[in-house]
């Protein structure tokens, strides 16, 4: 299969801190592939250098065969992505940001129909403001899906969601995968990266401390749950060894 | 270009739902215009002219809606959208920085336009102004003011740390330009000290340049002013557009 995003020993520093470390990774197309690790691990910076929003200091990018930041305004024609921290327009309604967004690509997704899908149909003429958490989160996702993306990139996609809502979402994004739909995605659920991705990349302070699958990393670790093997993985749960 | 229109149709309704700039930009030059109507009347600018008070007012009536989008409005919009990281949501998307920039300046060219169609039938029907000059030489030197003075704001914009300091340098540049550049405060109250040291605002240029050719007085040196304020928009569109920051 094709490899849709490559990096390259990428690296990138905050002053004196090491915030990703000479990280190399691949994501074949038709993938969901998940970067884990806990808070301050360099998920985000990680992402972020991926996408050319942060100039990394050092390593090569390419997603769909294009530069980040030298082809932006072509790679993101066929990319859609959710970042943990964004805003919106003070005033704006669900219609209007979602036709803002809409109107920015060639062949963009029925917004309307996405909206419903996701149980957000109704609020499309409310005041993004006036969401509760969980319907916002809902809207950044169907926001980054308006492109009809090849790749889609979320970031800790489930924040702020209740059970139930997680669940759908996670059918959604499954349905989209099986039309061939790449996934990168962060999270700080084990159990939502057991159920989507194929495979994973668990980051500590920057540095590639596991890379495979869900499966493997249970083996390498020799605990029978994900969860447990991520925590050993990680070095989250150094009192008990 | 249908993007830009939809772009600049939403952003339009979100600027007007904000209510400032309709305040600022539409409604207060017409209550400048009210008190100065009502305090002058239709009597001559000084004894022995043609044209009245308010004939040489109202090319500086027309830059309030000027200042308050160029100096307020604009350099308090671009900052505050890449504070709020709402042009980083933009930056991970095919649009083009220009264009952004390009459909902020049109609401606020939007605003002017406005403004001023809705001041000058106003000053006509009410207090009997009529232009001496000529309407074309008007309207250019109107645009030019217009052009220049929003440069300057999204330039502020621009380069501005946050929205905070993007505020204070608006407002340093928005009430000195306001009271004294002639806007508000006819220029030729002024003492001739204060005069001589708001002439550099390009602002009190265009003001000067859009009060004779309304009143169609002749101007000594034309070029001085026009080349002033191109000057201006040439160097700040370049830097705003060279420093443009998503983040």
């Amino acid at each position: 299969m094709e490899e849709v995003i490559k990096v390259d020993q990428l690296s990138k520093t905050y002053g004196n801190l090491l915030a990703v470390d000479n990280i190399s990774l691949s994501v074949k197309c038709g993938m969901a592939f998940g970067l884990l690790g806990a808070n301050g691990a360099g998920k985000s910076t990680t992402m972020e250098c991926i996408l050319g929003t942060k100039q990394a200091d050092k390593g090569r990018v390419s997603i769909l065969g294009y530069n980040p930041q030298k082809d932006r305004r072509k790679l993101f024609q066929k990319v859609g992505v959710q970042f943990q921290e964004c805003d919106y327009q003070p005033e704006i309604k669900v219609s209007e940001l979602c036709e803002e967004t809409a109107c920015l690509y060639k062949t963009p997704a029925d917004w309307r129909e996405l909206c419903s899908q996701f149980g957000i149909g109704s609020k499309i003429k409310n005041a993004v403001k006036s969401l509760s958490g969980g319907e916002r989160q809902k809207l950044f996702i169907v926001l980054a899906l308006i492109p009809n993306p090849e790749i889609v990139f979320l970031d800790e996609l489930t924040t702020g969601l209740d059970a139930k809502a997680r669940r759908d979402v996670w059918k959604i994004l499954l349905a989209l995968k099986e039309k061939g739909l790449t996934i990168f995605l962060t999270s700080h659920f084990m159990d939502e990266v057991e159920v989507l991705c194929d495979e994973i990349c668990i980051l500590k302070k920057g540095k590639v401390v596991f890379y495979g699958t869900v499966e493997e990393s249970k083996v390498v670790s020799g605990s029978e749950k994900f969860e447990d093997a991520y925590l050993i993985l990680s070095g989250e749960e150094v009192d008990e060894k | 270009m249908k993007s830009f229109l939809t772009l600049l149709k939403n952003e339009l309704k979100l600027n007007i739902r904000n209510m400032n700039m309709v305040i600022f930009a539409v409604i207060m030059p017409l209550v400048v215009l009210l008190i100065l109507g009502l305090l002058n009347g239709t009597r001559p600018a000084v004894d022995g002219v043609e044209y009245t008070f308010m004939e040489q007012s109202l090319g500086a009536l027309c830059t309030i809606s000027i200042c308050a989008g160029g100096l307020m409005g604009l350099p308090l919009v671009v900052s505050e959208y890449r504070e709020r990281k709402i042009l980083k949501r933009f930056q991970v998307t095919p649009v083009s920085p220009i264009k952004l920039l390009v459909v902020e300046l049109c609401i606020y060219m939007i605003y002017c336009l406005v403004s001023m169609i809705t001041l000058i039938p106003a000053a006509m029907i009410f207090w009997k102004v009529k232009i001496h000059g000529s309407w074309l030489a008007f309207l250019g030197s109107w645009l030019l003011t217009m052009i220049s003075t929003l440069s300057i704001g999204m330039m502020v914009g621009g380069v501005a740390k946050n929205s905070k300091s993007a505020s204070v340098i608006a407002c340093l540049l928005y009430f000195p330009m306001l009271i004294f550049s002639g806007t508000t405060l006819p220029f030729e109250v002024m003492p001739e000290a204060i005069q001589k040291i708001v002439s550099v605002f390009p602002m009190t240029q265009g003001i000067q340049l859009m009060k004779a050719t309304f009143l169609g007085l002749s101007v000594d040196n034309i070029k001085l002013p026009v080349i002033a304020m191109v000057a201006v928009t040439i160097l700040c569109t370049g830097i705003s557009i060279k420093y443009f920051k998503w983040e």
